[in-house]
């Protein structure tokens, strides 16, 4: 629109400027995932249980990151993938809950979420979800995807450097994955599989 | 401009994660495009996008109720823009105001008859300094009223609309010369 | 011995922060269908925060017990378990510490690592945070090293100047050897040689002063 402050000129080049991208759902669902991600993370006194709720059933597969041959024997190893979904999301110290609000100096760079490939073969499967201590083992969280009628169940979710328990939810039953190793459930008994998980 | 229906962001804040989604999806291309265009590197515009979108997340609870959802997003993104820029290892130098002039006259020779006109603008805009850069934008760009320009980066009206004014004039100058 | 009355704005203050923890909490905890179950965990989390423990990993073990269908008493005693753990983690870690650490301990304690080794992990590595360098630990332990030797390995390879991920790919390399038929303490003895060997070596102050014959 052409004003007085806004001559022809002025006009031409902010609407070369005004080009939209377009909302790409996987890379809105990334964004949306490492912001949940990242919640987990650093909650602070206040936020701390504010926002929780079911998610939707979508998520961010990667079909590349399939290839990634740590899966064969069951252990995962950190990547991080492009756009918008990259995990920028983990910066900050981490605040500790509860009556002191310390920032740890450097917990930023270590504690950042990387991006982890998971993948469960359940052929007759029709819901498969991952559920562990970097989702609170909410089965709506982590949905799975399949391509194909029979093609492998994968997902790529975010969770920090470090040690994981976690299991597959297989249409409303608790699974072992059985690629991973598994380690003594000490408080609920059972097994649970364990997930270490690296910067790239 | 176009302003997200009011109750979603309410519903966001309540916990409601659909709405959330709802907001990133009307949201992202315009960050988008607004941090490309401060930065000018798409890898910093996306990164400093998913940190504006992380920090509302985070910061929903300080949402007040009565407050509108648009400015508050974007000084959420402005700031981390600014963060990007301070921490950007591939910053470009800035070319003060006063600098202008020599630089048109001493580019004047080499520039093609009907070079790109967008490229053309992205490297005028580059040139501004940080401040009248993000005013313009917001202005000319995002159509955002100067009472929301002043919302989102906490300065004055009249400073406001100075840095537009400056913009404005230096695009004028080294724009006329490409468009002969 | 008589309480000093808080000021208005300090008490509002606490009364807009309890609110809005509670508000937050109720979020949450909404997700527990089970009434009964809810009522342990309310309790549960109460207590914890009470101690200054930060709650989000004792919700994450009720979150857990929910997704397993554990009754309430186990969730109970669950997080009962957690508590006391996070407070010996707490006590060895020190104040600063961040969740990640505190909950990387809690889980380090409850596979037979020592209070002590977690003081001393600590002093190991002052400067930075140690929840990856906790998880390879305890890791190790839970693959079946030896506690004493998995510590004396993980102290000293930190000591030398291992970093999180050296250390995360040796957890990963002895599960692996373990998988594949290999002694545990066999398989951390080997893959700590192979850490040892990339890391740089210790600056030899006496070098500088050896006069050339």
């Amino acid at each position: 629109m052409i004003t007085e402050e806004r001559d022809e000129l002025i006009e031409r080049a902010a609407r070369s400027l005004a080009v939209l991208p377009p909302a790409n759902h996987a890379v809105v669902m990334g964004i949306v995932q490492a912001a949940r991600a990242h919640r987990r993370a650093r909650p602070s006194l206040v936020t701390q249980f504010t926002g929780w709720m079911r998610a939707p059933s979508l998520s961010v597969a990667s079909a590349t990151m399939l290839a990634a041959a740590t899966l064969v024997i069951g252990f995962v190893s950190g990547g991080s993938f492009n756009g918008a979904a990259t995990a920028a999301a983990d910066r900050g110290g981490v605040i500790r809950g509860g009556t002191t609000l310390i920032p740890a100096a450097d917990a930023g760079a270590d504690s950042r979420s990387v991006a982890v490939p998971m993948l469960l073969d359940a052929p007759s499967a029709k819901s498969v979800a991952v559920v562990g201590d970097f989702n609170d083992w909410d089965p709506t969280a982590t949905p799975m995807q399949r391509f194909g009628g029979d093609g492998p169940w994968t997902v790529t979710m975010m969770a920090k450097p470090g040690r994981h328990l976690y299991a597959f939810m297989v249409d409303g039953v608790l699974t072992a994955d059985p690629r991973a190793p598994k380690t003594k459930d000490v408080d609920y008994g059972g097994e649970a599989s364990v997930l270490m998980v690296t910067k790239p | 401009m176009n302003e997200i229906d009011p109750s979603i962001p309410l519903r966001a804040r309540a916990g409601d994660e659909k709405a959330f989604i709802e907001i990133v999806e009307f949201y992202y291309p315009r960050c988008l495009r607004f941090a490309r265009n401060m930065l000018g590197s798409e890898q910093d515009a996306e990164e400093a996008v998913q940190d504006a979108f992380t920090r509302v997340y985070d910061s929903f609870p300080r949402f007040r109720e009565d407050a509108r959802f648009d400015p508050w997003l974007f000084r959420i993104l402005a700031n981390r823009c600014r963060t990007s820029m301070a921490r950007s290892r591939r910053h470009r130098s800035m070319i003060e105001y006063g600098e202008v002039a020599a630089l048109s006259a001493a580019a004047a020779p080499e520039e093609e008859f009907g070079a790109d006109w967008a490229e053309e603008v992205r490297v005028v805009l580059e040139t501004l300094p940080a401040e009248q850069r993000e005013a313009f934008l917001l202005r000319h760009v995002e159509d955002l009223s100067y009472e929301d320009i002043a919302a989102v980066t906490g300065a004055g009206l009249s400073a406001l609309r100075m840095r537009v004014k400056r913009a404005c004039d230096t695009l004028r100058a080294r724009l006329e010369k490409v468009e002969r | 011995m008589m309480k000093r009355p808080l000021s208005l704005v300090a008490a509002a203050a606490l009364v807009a922060i309890a609110a809005s923890t509670a508000r937050a909490q109720d979020a949450r905890l909404s997700l527990i269908r089970d009434d009964a179950t809810r009522d342990v965990v309310k309790a549960q989390l109460a207590s914890a925060s009470a101690r200054g423990l930060p709650v989000d990993p004792f919700m994450s073990k009720a979150l857990e017990g929910v997704a397993k269908k554990a009754p309430p008493k186990s969730i109970r005693a669950a997080m009962a378990a957690l508590e006391k753990r996070m407070r010996s983690a707490s006590d060895a870690l020190g104040p600063l510490s961040t969740i990640d650490e505190l909950a990387a301990g809690a889980d380090a304690l409850s596979v037979g690592v020592s209070d002590k080794t977690l003081k001393q992990m600590r002093t190991a590595a002052p400067g930075r945070t140690i929840a990856v360098e906790l998880g390879v630990l305890t890791e190790l332990v839970a693959r079946g090293v030896p506690t004493k030797l998995a510590t004396k390995t993980v102290l000293d390879l930190m000591a030398k100047g291992a970093t999180g991920v050296q250390l995360t790919a040796l957890g990963r390399d002895v599960q692996g050897d373990v998988a594949a038929g290999l002694r545990p303490d066999v398989a951390l003895d080997l893959r700590g040689r192979n850490v040892l060997s990339l890391l740089p070596p210790p600056p030899t102050v006496s070098n500088v002063n050896v006069r050339p014959r």
